[in-house]
């Protein structure tokens, strides 16, 4: 499947990432190589094979009791907002 | 007779009308009653100051993991029990990922294709009859937080984010799309909440925000095999709005597909001030959310014997419980089915009906007058001033005709503010029943010696003055004089001096 | 006991925290000969993207206060340890070596931070690493290359370059990684010193700032064997934070370390050394290190791992798809770089695409590709099937093993700037360490030899999940035949 500048920037915006007009052909030439590569799995036969869900056997884990704590984080969780408005996170409106 | 056949009404938007038949699912999302969120332990009560509730977890901090809540998946499966649906002893957690002010990790846990629950059915009483609205899952997930779009200065608009509710437990439930009008969507909506309810595994209210439906909408030709274009109706704050929303959107598709037009697949939000459905206009792109499996959570494994310990510890549920009362109480199905609204009315029913040992009657006060003052105070059946006790003394006074019903009424709009029993009540206000036949009697001659015009012709053969004069000597025993009692004292009287 | 070392900075970690439980030596004295060691050469090696010297000290006299008050100290009592850049440090910068995480200061410690300050470690500083721990070289870092204390022109490996070199160099007796396709074993080769990959589950990630979720493990490096068993202890075990991590993880016994390798059978995997590419040095000495083995009462096996060598595929398939989703959290709201631009989307498109560099980038968007509709069955899921494929292979090689020796890299140290324009290229330096990683098995990366130009070469062991006991013996053995892991840098030899 090859990857043209077109599929960079669809992915692009799907991932929200911002990729510079002159860096697109190079991406574009980086990720369909990566793909060229990847295409080996195609050949394989794989019928019957579950995918891997879990990497260690074992009993499963105990779920969590359901008790409400106060937060250990002492500072404000604001403190780190690169914008905010009183006791809320403050973001550019949806177009 | 066939669906062709059936009468037309005169308005010939009904007619048009019928010739079509609605298709319509709903995707309910409720909020589970832990006390901690579903992936940590911060606390999920509702007014907090915004982001006081929240911890690196639901905050989406890097290096954080989600940790699953025990009671979370135990009031899924209760629901899953309630409605029938299969139970999957694995089933997955996925990611589903998109971009989001409010969904801190860019990505919501939720579950893709091997929900918790699959199947089930929830029974709806529509226009008089029993219909089975199938389910197709239902499935746990969390909530986002809560994005506020106030304009700011200048023109320039932002939006705040609070993340209280974000990591909030949900289970979504899907209906199959089995549902026919606006109406039954109102009485499904009504019958989930109940079981949500009664589990006690959510509040149901659509106002708060603890109980959101999405709507499904397409029409297709009476007697069409292919389901039409569907449209997702969004924004229904209450069941009404789900109700007026579905038969708006009903309508707008038949008027579009007999205007030559097709119905376009989209998103639209319900506009509750000018009541019309408006297309999103954002969002245009359809999702693509890239599911798969939550790495940080492993599947979720059940064993049969915590599934078979819930499901015996299940509470009795609306539908058993109704046809219980019918059954030992005798009562009727209408009335059944609006003394089961609530566990808490239902088990307040049972007690009025034992202490009183008169099931109907008890059904009747409770369904007319209980329910008027709670209609107007919107107090639910644990705060109503009259306990059960209270009133099943009163029932029961009125069956051992202590006291007249209209008597009784007066006693029941006492008892509203005064804690004592009926009995004393009565006593106090000197509301005793005059059934005594000499003071009848007396009571009569009075009546009659102050309405000597009604009282001659009554004699002179007019019959009805006679209720003229009960009314009377109603009036002046304040209601107290036997009513049957009376009449016979009161002929007697005016044969005597006849 | 060994007698006092004329650097402080040079000592074992067992040493140092015997002596400083002892009270043979002071935890601040420790400490302060590991920071002027640091001092004389991390700021050309650049090793640490944030030092803490003060708050090493404090940790320090704190410790020396504790015992003299008669607290009992921890197994790692004053030993000084660097902790890479995407682990969790409560107050102090961590930021896994991207701009976009420039001057954030996490609210909490990760689950290994709390671990090593209740063993009585000394954190000495946050060490360099490649963006988000993508990369085989360090030269992903957005701030600067680390460099190979045995050839500054060349890389010290990645993506946990800096702490491997921060050992290698004494700037730290021991550090931590992380490793998700080779982070900790390809640095620890290259840079000459122990890194161990424990077994999936086997050490909590609460803290580690995630790449691949199903991948990602935290790991020690260490001068060695019972250093690196040491280390691993400290942080080893189930924590309820951590939904993955197992209750099956337990500490390894220092004394099962001295048992030999007699009537322990090891794995070649004949057919995983069978290509090219290997450099002959690196054969040679495997072939040198099997011969040891043997000498020392090992039994050998041939096994077979036959899809390793769709292991790289594989693996940049589920590594990338997870990361694309862990890595969506960096949007510019509540934390961390946000560019300033006129909407929501652009905003998201602005601070990303100016916050994460390249690697990081091409990453996202393979991922996301092979997530997105329409090629989810052919690229993850896929994937996910040749993974259980490879950790069959891994499982039945062990059935009649003790654990598996190859190699851990093709190469030796290549040089700064030799790989960076080629990333597949990159990619399949990770040829030998990727498939023990898609097998969730604990991997150990030793010091093995050298090759003509003095540059180290580390071997590799894998064992069954929750066996880095064995490992480490196997290891032990080995150290005990050869002196590979004693030698140090020509850096590390300065004004000494």
């Amino acid at each position: 499947m090859p990857i043209d500048v077109t599929t960079v920037r669809k992915i692009a915006a799907l991932a929200r990432l911002r990729v510079e007009t002159s860096e697109e052909e190079r991406m574009a030439r980086e990720l369909a190589a990566i793909l060229t590569y990847v295409e080996q799995l195609q050949a394989l036969d794989l019928e019957g094979i579950d995918p891997t869900s879990q990497v260690t056997e074992g009993a499963p884990p105990a779920l969590r009791p359901d008790e409400a704590r106060p937060c250990e984080v002492r500072d404000d969780a604001l403190s780190a907002a690169p914008d905010r408005d009183g006791d809320y996170f403050r973001v550019p409106q949806v177009v | 007779m066939t669906e062709a056949a059936r009468p037309v009404a005169d308005d010939p938007k009904a007619a048009v009308r019928a010739r079509y038949e609605p298709v319509i699912g709903l995707e309910v999302h409720a909020q589970l009653k832990t006390e901690s969120k579903i992936f940590c332990s911060c606390s999920t009560r509702f007014g907090a100051a915004a982001n006081t509730q929240v911890c690196p977890v639901c905050l989406g901090l890097p290096g954080v993991l989600p940790v699953l809540n025990e009671r979370a998946v135990r009031f899924a499966v209760m629901t899953g029990l309630a409605v029938g649906s299969s139970i999957r002893l694995r089933s997955v957690l996925a990611r589903k990922n998109y971009f989001y002010p409010d969904l801190p990790k860019g990505y919501q846990i939720s579950q893709y294709d091997r929900p918790l629950c699959e199947g089930g059915a929830i029974e709806i009483l529509a226009e008089g009859e029993r219909k089975r609205i199938g389910l197709v899952r239902i499935h746990l997930e969390e909530d986002a937080g809560k994005s506020l779009h106030p304009e700011g200065k200048e023109g320039v608009s932002t939006t705040r984010v609070d993340l209280n509710r974000a990591g909030v437990p949900l289970i979504e439930i899907v209906s199959e799309p089995d549902l026919r009008s606006g109406a039954e969507a109102y009485h499904y909506l009504t019958k989930l909440k109940q079981i949500l309810v009664y589990l006690d595994v959510c509040d149901g209210n659509m106002e708060e925000g603890s109980l959101r439906c999405d709507a499904n909408v397409s029409v297709r030709l009476r007697g069409a095999k292919e389901y039409g274009t569907k449209t997702e109706i969004k924004n229904l704050n209450s069941f009404r709005y789900v109700e007026k929303a579905i038969a708006y959107e009903i309508d707008r598709q038949i008027a579009r597909i007999e205007g030559g037009e097709r119905v376009v697949q989209e998103t639209l939000l319900w506009d509750s001030a000018r009541n019309v459905a408006e297309t999103m206009r954002s969002k245009e792109e359809a999702h693509d959310y890239r599911y798969f499996p939550e790495p940080d959570l492993l599947p979720l494994d059940l064993t049969e014997s915590w599934i078979e310990g819930i499901r015996e510890s299940l509470p009795e549920l609306p539908d058993a419980l109704r046809e219980r009362l019918v059954r030992e109480q005798g009562i009727p199905e209408y009335d059944a089915e609006v003394l089961t609204e609530t566990r808490s009315l239902a088990t307040y029913y049972e007690e009025v009906a034992a202490r009183s040992g008169q099931p109907k009657l008890a059904s009747n006060w409770i369904m007319t007058e209980v329910n008027a003052v709670r209609n107007k105070t919107g107090q639910p059946i644990e705060s109503f001033p009259i306990d059960a006790a209270r009133l099943g003394d009163l029932v029961g006074m009125i069956a051992g005709e202590k006291i007249s019903g209209k008597i009784a009424k007066t006693v029941f709009e006492r008892m509203l503010e005064d804690p004592d029993g009926p009995a004393a009540i009565v006593q106090k206000h000197g509301l005793l029943p005059i059934d005594d036949e000499a003071a009848l009697r007396t009571l009569a001659r009075e009546v009659l010696a102050a309405n000597p015009g009604p009282a001659a012709e009554f004699r002179a053969g007019k019959e009805k003055t006679f209720a003229f004069l009960v009314g009377q000597a109603m009036k002046q025993s304040r209601g107290r004089a036997h009513p049957e009692k009376l009449q016979a004292a009161l002929r007697a009287v005016l044969a005597e001096e006849g | 006991m060994t007698p006092a070392p004329a650097d402080w900075a040079e000592a074992s970690a067992e040493q140092i925290a015997e002596s400083v439980r002892g009270g043979k030596v002071s935890a601040e004295e420790v400490t302060r000969a590991t920071l002027a060691r640091a001092d004389r050469t991390a700021s050309r090696l650049a090793t640490f993207l944030h030092r803490m010297p003060e708050e090493a000290l404090a940790s320090a006299r704190g410790i020396d206060e504790g015992r003299s008050r008669g607290t009992t100290l921890g197994p790692l009592a004053g030993v000084p340890i660097a902790l890479k850049d995407n682990i969790c440090t409560r107050g102090i910068p961590t930021t896994c070596g991207s701009r976009i995480l420039e001057g954030y200061h996490p609210p909490y410690d990760a689950h290994v931070v709390e671990r090593l300050r209740a063993a009585g470690a000394v954190v000495v500083g946050k060490t360099n690493c490649d963006e988000f721990a993508m990369g085989s070289s360090t030269e992903n870092s957005a701030y600067a290359p680390t460099r190979n204390p045995w050839d500054l022109a060349r890389v010290p490996g990645g993506s946990s370059g800096g702490s491997a070199a921060a050992v290698a160099a004494r700037e730290a007796t021991l550090a931590l990684g992380s490793d998700t396709g080779g982070s900790v074993r390809q640095p620890a080769a290259f840079c000459g010193v122990y890194g161990l990959k424990p077994t999936y589950g086997a050490v909590s990630r609460y803290g580690l700032v995630a790449f691949a979720s199903s991948l990602d493990q935290i790991g020690p490096f260490a001068r060695t064997a019972r250093d690196t068993a040491l280390l691993f202890n400290a942080i080893c075990g189930r924590d309820p934070r951590d939904m993955t991590s197992r209750p099956e993880a337990s500490p390894v016994r220092l004394e099962a370390l001295e048992e030999g390798v007699k009537g322990l059978t090891i794995g070649i995997p004949r057919d995983i050394l069978s290509g090219e590419g290997i450099a002959p040095a690196i054969r040679a000495c495997f072939e040198r290190a099997v011969a040891a083995l043997t000498r020392s009462g090992a039994s050998l096996r041939d096994v077979t791992l036959p899809h390793a060598k769709h292991a790289i595929a594989t693996y940049y398939l589920v590594a990338t798809a997870e990361a694309s989703s862990n890595l969506a959290r960096y949007d510019g709201v509540r934390y961390g770089l946000r560019a300033k631009d006129g909407n929501l989307t652009t905003m998201y498109e602005a601070t990303r695409g100016a916050g994460f560099g390249r690697e990081v980038k091409r990453r996202i968007l393979l991922g996301t590709y092979a997530l997105s509709a329409g090629y989810y069955d052919a690229y993850y899921l896929r994937a996910q099937k040749v993974r259980t494929l490879i950790r069959r292979d891994f499982s039945e090689a062990l059935e009649k093993t003790d654990a598996l020796l190859f190699p851990v890299t093709p190469t030796t140290a290549f040089g700064i700037g030799e790989k960076v324009d080629d990333p597949l290229s990159m990619y399949l330096n990770d040829i030998f360490s990727v498939p023990a990683s898609l097998a969730g098995v604990p991997a150990l990366s030793f010091p093995a030899g050298f090759d003509e130009a003095g540059l180290p070469i580390g071997l590799q062991l894998a064992g069954r999940p929750f066996q880095e006991e064995t490992l480490l013996r196997v290891a032990r053995a080995y150290e005990a035949t050869d002196d590979a892991a004693a030698r140090r840098p020509a850096i590390a030899k300065e004004g000494s």
